[in-house]
């Protein structure tokens, strides 16, 4: 064979149509990385020099330069005779006969493996296998590699129908096999390992695996392989989470995962992320994957708080959207692996919740073995990715006293401060760099001791991270972890447990607002910050007012936000028979934090002092929530496969406490912490909520041999969000996987191919994440500082809808896997359909009803469908320097199937059946008009007009969700350097800001691009006429309302780029360290975009921009 | 084996319950922050708390959009030729800039106005009308009272958006599924409504001024009273031309001695419980150390008006048109001088400053009002020695002469609106209306409008109907001119 064997297939005979299909369709892939894969691997000639060798070293020399592997039985080949051999590129075939010609041996080749046999010998040995005369009974324990018994790990007799399991020991027995008979170990994440039988096979110690398709992938109540998967999972491990410098472990999966879109909002600690798996099914709601932590499930939203400088999370405009987001306070360094469940196979089994997918986050465990100590110490530095070109001084003068002329005005207004004289036109200052040009410092030291016996192991760990902000003054995030997971089990290895927790406080400390605005809003020639004695500067006018709004004013309001996170969990199992386990999940989450916003008096413009208050505002916000999970799992081999139970319960109860105090009559602003020193102390808002939530669920799992692949999921849940007659459903799934490559025909007639498999899912899966108590209708209290006539006061909070029920995604999967070269390249290839319907909604409501929307189940269909596609390919693999590559693609398609009577529905102006439900509706834009020189747009009835009207004239459309996205990792390692690189990609639309803010009207700089302005009759310019008096508004408000206000926004962003020095062995041992390494992580270090706007990732004009940090560290294990 | 056999029973055993205790695990109680639709109308309290909210609301809205007493005077005041807008546009105040200039757009972000502020408070009257009908265990008095104040309420709020938006929405329960798509009824309809509550409101109300247990009198007239609903319905049958009973009920209030008069001009402001026998129906302040709000949008720094915090002062044109020696201009005005040029502000609420002492309500009704009202009622009836002596009691209040000019019922009725925009300027748009139901609209706005930087258009006397509602409800039809 050799390399143009691969890429031809003129060899072959013929293949069947559905064969050819597929292969077309992953041609364009798999040319990709044919590219790249180097000859190394070439064909399986060997070259073979030795002297006076045994048959081991022949073996192990051939396993070497062949990659096969060679399964004997060392007594077998002791007493071989020794070899002397000379051949050069000849093939295995040939050497293997050679040499075994002289010997009482034989070969049999299967595949990539070599089974060395006895050969077929005299008459009577023919006739005691026949009567079975000399069957024996093997016996075994299969170890991990830390030791550690594996139970449940499946030994197979080689090409008979004879299996076992082992039990909690690890051991196993399989009576009376043939002698001479090979078996197979497989265990989840483990090597396969082929070993020959006989009758006391002593321990045998599996390898962990370097092939990817056979890593543990965390699934729902249980673990597979990628490559018996019969679900859509990807997983993330710690080690490319712990390559980034990120605060929320959600941002280390950006560009990583197909299907998994991310948008952080703000370069801000704690801000809030969006993100949306596989799409929006919600027309209104946000579309949050259920979160499940160890086990425990743990929110997608924080509680109504405070934290208005964060942005919120939830990519929907619906009721659930919260500031911040409850992942910033996991700590990313105490992460093992990060799930990422899409399909109805992998999700189902979540029933209700996992609409919008699920996201499983595994946290370190302890390791059986000598006492290890780690300590990682990092430091870095971080500012924002990119500034606008603003104009400068004489630029935006020249703009201002235009928009003058052009409204016939000889002079500025009393108030135009900025050009009237009032304050210094020679002036500048850059306001980007003095607000938002600062460089944040972060910290981050993590030290770990972990070890254990014989039945226990244990872990723990602790994290400090500190980080500032790019804002000038004192702004920054601390936050402490502790983490530790302790396993025991008893001397029979039947009963286990295991617990866990992570604890993480964080202290935030942020302004109210974001400086960003400011920054990039001040006018050019505004004046100095402070005076000369060091006050701020509120360049009052002749009468005393102030003639501009500080920006360092912000700086002097505070928002502290103290968060504790507890997430404990407790598994206890027992094997009560080899294969019957009960197991039982007990958890429980505590997420509280304690905020505090100060706003006082110098915040304020003097000459507003005497008038406003200062004024704090405490929240105290609490979740908890408990969950238990009996479950029984049972394993079983049967027949040629390996069946695998499931049934369990889940009970829920999760309760969530809101209270705000606003707080004022401070006499002094440095008591405004204090709530003691408030005179008057009102409420600012409250909520207290109880969820509760059960279930039953079950799964049946059947191996037919790595072949054949089913699993059948089902759950009926029950939720306290809904009214009595709605609160139960039922979810199912039913997955199936075909391991194509194992058929005998297919690894004969592509033997190149190395895996393949085609799957498929189809099922059911619901979503409750609609806030409490949406069946009744609630009268909530109003905040009343001084109440009417000494009453209480209330009001209706929401239209009731008692009928409310689950919302149904049906989800249907389609996978192809395909590896080569000894899977060296793995490809897939996935299409997805969800499609949403019975939808629980806000369903928009005129405001004439009384509330802008009512929860309710929608008669509309909601399609998320795509492609998901994704390639691994280990480029170069020498000795010293390995290169392997990994790219992601997804392209998803959003579609509004159906919506009975959407004309006369309230969504008619929204919504367009067949188009996606992320579009705005939008005037068409014309540029601006030569001759008026306004902005001008396409009307209904042909022509061109610079007041459109909205109801008729917004016949286009523009989809704000992306059009593809993705990423491309790479990874080199050479001797002792390692060099890893994560590009993200999107492709999408956002809005733009080339227009500027009202260019000329108003004191707020301006991006360059608006220097383009129409002047004079029959100028063609991309920017209308400047104009000061506001005459132009509604045309530049239509203009944001029209495809002219968005433009391209896609970028690629060079999400991670890391570079790893292990230290010489020689100066380790030196140091009395066990291994060290230093490091250099960059994040966001590099953006290509076109987009005009700050930061093509946030789309937000006023929000700080994502960072890039670049941190130095070290690690050090002992 | 019997171990196994064991283990599987316990195992049962530990399942059996939770499975049959499913449907009462799920089962939460109500939010203990919260009252509920079910049980809000059964308990005096609550059921009173329902109407309260809707006083606090109006008290406490003080912002842009809102029914708050400043935010309709302001916005009416500055369509009218009431108030001045300082500066020119500002980022600040784009929508009150489009109100001042009588340029509103339809989709000027947060330009849903009155019209988004007051439906969400008109699905509560409903609900309560609904709830209160409904209910069987309130104390009958109460119920009475509530069932009056709700109707009232739902009176009150139709007035504001037919005289602001002309046709609009009659929206009556709380079916939201018929209440999303019923279009704008005729303004006669809309009339009617308001007149039909009126007069059930009339009836039910306490003539009492209650306390908030609603059994017991207050000194204070923060509760809408039977005497509330009278002035409102004088008012209605004045604009609706039905002069007769807008005589009628104006007396009812007029004659009504022992509880009206009307105040000097420098108490006409304060509140009720302070000997002010003018109110007919004030709001209480509900924030703390505040006075009225009015009193701090309106008053003046010594620094002037500017277009951060201050751009509202007096038109020059209503300041020029009190006649000399009216007390009103000395004490409900107040000027300030900046760089040569003297600004007057609306005086009428003088509390602007931080304070504990609350001596200021928010006037809705006054009897000043009703004078002017039955003036004009009975001008229109051509009873003018009645008209003449309701006109000269408002005049002589304000320190002036009897009215000494032409008694013919046009020059009369234009000495009663010419009284009407000096007694009642600043205050709930008075003067936005009286310019539209006189037909005086275009005549005056056609001059200030242009002094005010816009251009008129006789269309622009409705507010636009916001475009978001447009969108959201196709059975909708826009305003014209927008």
């Amino acid at each position: 064979m050799n390399l143009n064997t691969y890429c031809c297939c003129r060899h072959f005979k013929p293949l069947p149509r559905k064969w050819l299909l597929v292969m077309k369709l992953t041609t364009f892939l798999l040319l990709a990385c044919m590219m790249t894969v180097s000859a190394a691997t070439k064909a399986q000639q060997v070259t073979i020099n030795l002297k006076n060798a045994s048959l081991e070293t022949l073996f192990t020399q051939l396993e070497k330069q062949t990659g096969y592997d060679f399964v004997y039985d060392e007594q077998l080949i002791q007493n071989a005779k020794t070899i002397t051999l000379k051949l050069s590129d000849v093939s295995l075939d040939q050497v293997l006969t050679t040499v075994l010609q002289a010997q009482p041996l034989t070969y049999i080749l299967e595949g990539k493996v070599v089974t060395i046999k006895q050969k077929e010998s005299n008459f009577l040995d023919k006739f005691k296998s026949a009567i079975g005369l000399d069957k024996i009974d093997v016996t075994g324990k299969i170890v991990g590699d830390d030791n550690q018994p594996l139970s449940g790990a499946t030994v197979t007799l080689k090409g008979a129908n004879n299996s076992t399991i082992t039990d909690a020991k690890g051991l196993f027995t399989l009576k009376s096999i043939d002698p001479n008979a090979t078996l197979i170990v497989s265990y989840i994440g483990y090597e396969k390992t082929i070993i020959s039988a006989k009758a006391d096979l002593g321990t045998i110690k599996l390898k962990v695996t370097d092939n990817k398709l056979d890593e543990v992938q965390v699934i729902a109540y249980g673990q597979t392989s990628e490559r018996l998967n019969t679900g859509d999972v990807t997983t993330i491990t710690a080690k490319s989470i712990g390559d980034q410098p990120v605060q929320n472990p959600l941002l280390a999966l950006e560009g990583q995962v197909p299907g998994l879109f991310i948008n952080q909002q703000s370069g801000l600690p704690g801000s809030g992320v969006q993100l949306t798996l596989q799409g929006q099914n919600s027309i209104y709601n946000s579309s949050d994957p259920f979160y499940v932590v160890d086990g425990v499930p743990y929110s997608s939203e924080l509680l109504p708080n405070l934290g208005v400088i964060l942005g919120t999370s939830g990519a929907g405009v619906g009721v659930i959207s919260q500031n911040g987001n409850p992942l910033n306070f996991l700590n990313p360094s105490d992460i093992e692996s990060i799930s990422v469940l899409r399909d109805a196979d992998a999700t189902a089994i979540y029933g209700s919740r996992a609409a919008n997918g699920a996201i499983l986050i595994i946290t370190k465990k302890g390791k059986a073995g000598q006492v290890q100590a780690n300590v990682s110490l990092q430091q870095g530095w971080g500012q924002v990715t990119r500034m606008l070109d603003l104009l400068n001084t004489p630029q935006y003068l020249q703009m201002r006293r235009q928009a003058l002329a052009n409204d016939g005005l000889t002079g500025p207004a009393s108030t135009d401060y900025d050009i009237n004289g009032t304050w210094d036109t020679t002036r500048y200052t850059n306001w980007q760099k003095l607000l938002i040009g600062n460089t944040a410092y972060y910290s981050n030291f993590n030290g770990s001791v972990s070890g254990g016996g014989n039945n226990t192991s244990y872990l723990v760990s602790a994290t400090y991270r500190d980080q500032t902000t790019v804002f000038p003054g004192q702004s920054a995030d601390q936050s402490g972890a502790v983490h530790f997971n302790l396993n025991s089990s008893s001397p029979n290895e039947k009963f286990h447990i295991q617990l866990t927790g992570n604890y993480q406080t964080d202290d935030n400390r942020l302004p109210l607002y974001d400086l960003t605005n400011a920054a990039i809003s001040l006018p050019p020639d505004a004046p100095p910050i402070y005076n000369k004695n060091g006050t701020l500067n509120w360049m009052p006018n002749s009468s005393g007012s102030s003639t501009w709004a500080n920006p360092l004013a912000i700086l002097t309001t505070g928002y502290t936000n103290k968060t504790e996170n507890l997430i404990a969990d407790m598994v206890l199992s027992y094997e009560i028979l080899t294969g019957l386990k009960l197991n039982g999940n007990f958890g429980y989450n505590d997420l509280r934090s304690a905020e505090l916003v100060t706003t006082p008096l110098i915040s304020f413009a003097p000459e507003q002092r005497s008038f406003l208050q200062r004024n704090s505002v405490f929240g105290n916000n609490d979740i908890n929530s408990w969950t238990v999970e009996p479950q029984l799992n049972y394993q079983k081999h049967i027949y040629k496969g390996t069946l695998d139970l499931l049934a369990g319960l889940s009970a829920e109860q999760s309760n969530s406490t809101v209270q705000q105090i606003a707080a004022t009559g401070f006499n002094s602003d440095n008591v405004l912490g204090d709530i003691a020193s408030a005179a008057t102390l009102t409420s600012a808002g409250s909520q207290i909520a109880t969820y509760k939530y059960i279930a039953v669920f079950g799964r049946l799992n059947y191996n037919w041999e790595d072949k054949y692949l089913i699993d059948m999921t089902a759950r009926r849940d029950g939720s306290s969000r809904f009214g009595a007659d709605n609160q139960f459903h039922d979810f199912w799934a039913i997955g199936a996987g075909w391991i194509f490559s194992n058929e005998k025909a297919i690894k004969d007639g592509l033997p190149f191919l190395s895996y393949g498999k085609l799957r498929s899912s189809y099922g059911t899966t619901g979503s409750d994440q609609i806030g409490d108590y949406q069946y009744i209708s609630l009268y909530n209290p109003i905040v009343q500082q001084v109440p009417y006539q000494g009453g209480t006061a209330i009001q209706p909070s929401s239209l009731a809808n008692p009928y409310i029920q689950w919302e149904q995604t049906n989800k249907l999967d389609f996978g192809l896997d395909l590896g080569f070269l000894k899977d060296r390249v793995l490809i897939n290839a996935t299409y997805f359909r969800n499609r949403s319907s019975n939808q629980l909604l806000g369903y928009n409501l005129p405001i004439q009803t009384g509330f802008p929307n009512i929860l309710e189940n929608f008669p509309a269909t909601v399609q998320n469908s795509g492609w998901e596609f994704s390639l691994t390919s280990t480029n170069i693999k020498t000795r010293d320097f390995k290169w392997t590559t990994s790219f992601n693609l997804t392209i998803p398609e959003n579609k509004l199937l159906a919506f009975p009577d959407l004309a006369s529905s309230a969504y008619a102006q929204a919504l367009v059946i067949g188009q996606p439900i992320t579009i705005y509706k939008v005037f068409h834009y014309l540029g601006v008009n030569p001759q008026t020189g306004l902005y001008q747009f396409a009307s209904a009835g042909g022509g061109a007009t610079s007041n459109p009207n909205p109801s008729t004239d917004q016949t286009y459309e523009v989809n704000r969700a992306p059009k593809f996205y993705g990423g491309l990792s790479s990874s080199f390692t050479y001797k002792k350097f390692e060099l890893d690189l994560l590009f993200a990609f999107t492709k999408r639309l956002g809005p733009s800001y080339q227009f500027g803010d009202l260019p000329g009207g108003i004191d707020y700089n301006q991006p360059v691009s608006v220097l383009e302005s129409w002047e004079k009759p029959g100028d063609v310019k991309p920017v209308q006429r400047f104009s000061s008096e506001y005459n132009n508004v509604s045309q530049y408000y239509d203009l944001l309302s029209s495809d002219g206000g968005f433009q391209d926004a896609s970028y690629i962003r060079l999400k991670n780029c890391s570079l790893y020095w292990s230290l010489p062995d020689v100066w380790v041992r030196k140091c009395g360290l066990r291994n060290g390494r230093l490091f250099i992580n960059g994040q966001n270090l590099l953006t290509i975009t076109r987009y005009s706007g700050l930061d093509p990732e946030t789309l937000n004009v006023n929000g700080l921009p994502t960072l890039k940090v670049l941190m130095v560290g070290i690690n050090a294990g002992f | 084996m019997k171990s196994i056999y064991l283990s599987r029973y316990k195992i049962f055993f530990f399942l059996l319950p939770v499975f049959f205790g499913c449907r009462k695990f799920v089962t939460v109680p109500s939010p203990v922050t919260s009252i509920n639709g079910g049980n809000v109308y059964t308990a005096d309290q609550t059921a009173t708390a329902v109407l309260t909210g809707i006083y606090a609301q109006l008290s406490n809205s003080g912002g842009i959009s809102s029914l708050g007493a400043d935010a309709t005077s302001v916005f009416a005041g500055l369509s009218a030729d009431e108030f001045s807008f300082y500066g020119g546009a500002s980022v600040n105040f784009l929508q009150e800039y489009q109100y001042y200039t009588n340029s509103l757009i339809s989709n000027t972000p947060g330009s849903d106005g009155q019209w988004g502020a007051t439906y969400p408070l008109i699905y509560t009257v409903n609900a309560a009308i609904a709830g209160l009908n409904a209910s069987t265990t309130l104390t009958s008095a109460v119920k009475q009272q509530l069932l009056g104040e709700a109707y009232f309420m739902r009176a009150f709020f139709y007035f504001y958006l037919v005289n602001e938006y002309g046709a609009v929405p009659l929206v009556l329960t709380t079916t939201y599924t018929t209440n999303a798509l019923l279009p704008r009824a005729s303004k006669a309809l809309v009339w009617q409504q308001v007149i039909a509550d009126l007069k059930v409101a009339e009836a039910q109300l306490s003539s009492n001024f209650l306390d908030v247990t609603l059994l017991a009198s207050s000194p204070e007239r923060v509760r809408p009273s039977k005497w509330a609903a009278a002035a409102l319905l004088a008012r209605a049958y004045l604009y609706t031309q039905d002069y007769p009973d807008a005589e009628k009920e104006s007396t009812e209030l007029i004659s009504n001695t022992s509880l009206f008069s009307l105040s000097p001009v420098n108490t006409a402001f304060l509140r009720a419980g302070l000997g002010n026998n003018e109110a007919i129906w004030q709001w209480q302040p509900v924030n703390s150390m505040q006075n009225t709000t009015d009193a701090q949008v309106f008053i003046l720094p010594s620094s002037g008006p500017d277009n951060v915090n201050y751009p509202i002062y007096l038109n020059p044109g209503l300041v020029s048109s009190f006649e000399s020696g009216d007390l009103r201009k000395t004490n409900w005005t107040g000027n300030v001088t900046v760089g040569g040029t003297t600004y007057y502000y609306p005086y009428k609420y003088k509390i602007n400053d931080d304070t504990t002492v609350v001596n200021e309500y928010y006037m809705v009704f006054r009897l000043g009002e009703q004078y002017l009202i039955r003036a004009e009622a009975r001008a229109e009836q051509t009873e003018t020695p009645g008209s003449l002596a309701d006109l000269d009691a408002i005049r002589s209040r304000a320190g002036l002469p009897a009215y000494g000019g032409a008694t013919d019922q046009a020059s009369l009725l234009a000495a009663i609106w010419q009284e009407r925009r000096v007694e009642l300027f600043s205050e709930w748009g008075h003067r936005w209306f009286d310019l539209k139901r006189t037909g005086t609209v275009n005549a005056v706005m056609g001059v200030v409008t242009p002094e005010k930087g816009g251009t008129w258009n006789p269309d622009w006397q409705y507010y636009p109907v916001p475009l978001q509602e447009l969108k959201l409800n196709p059975e909708l039809t826009q305003n014209a001119g927008y």
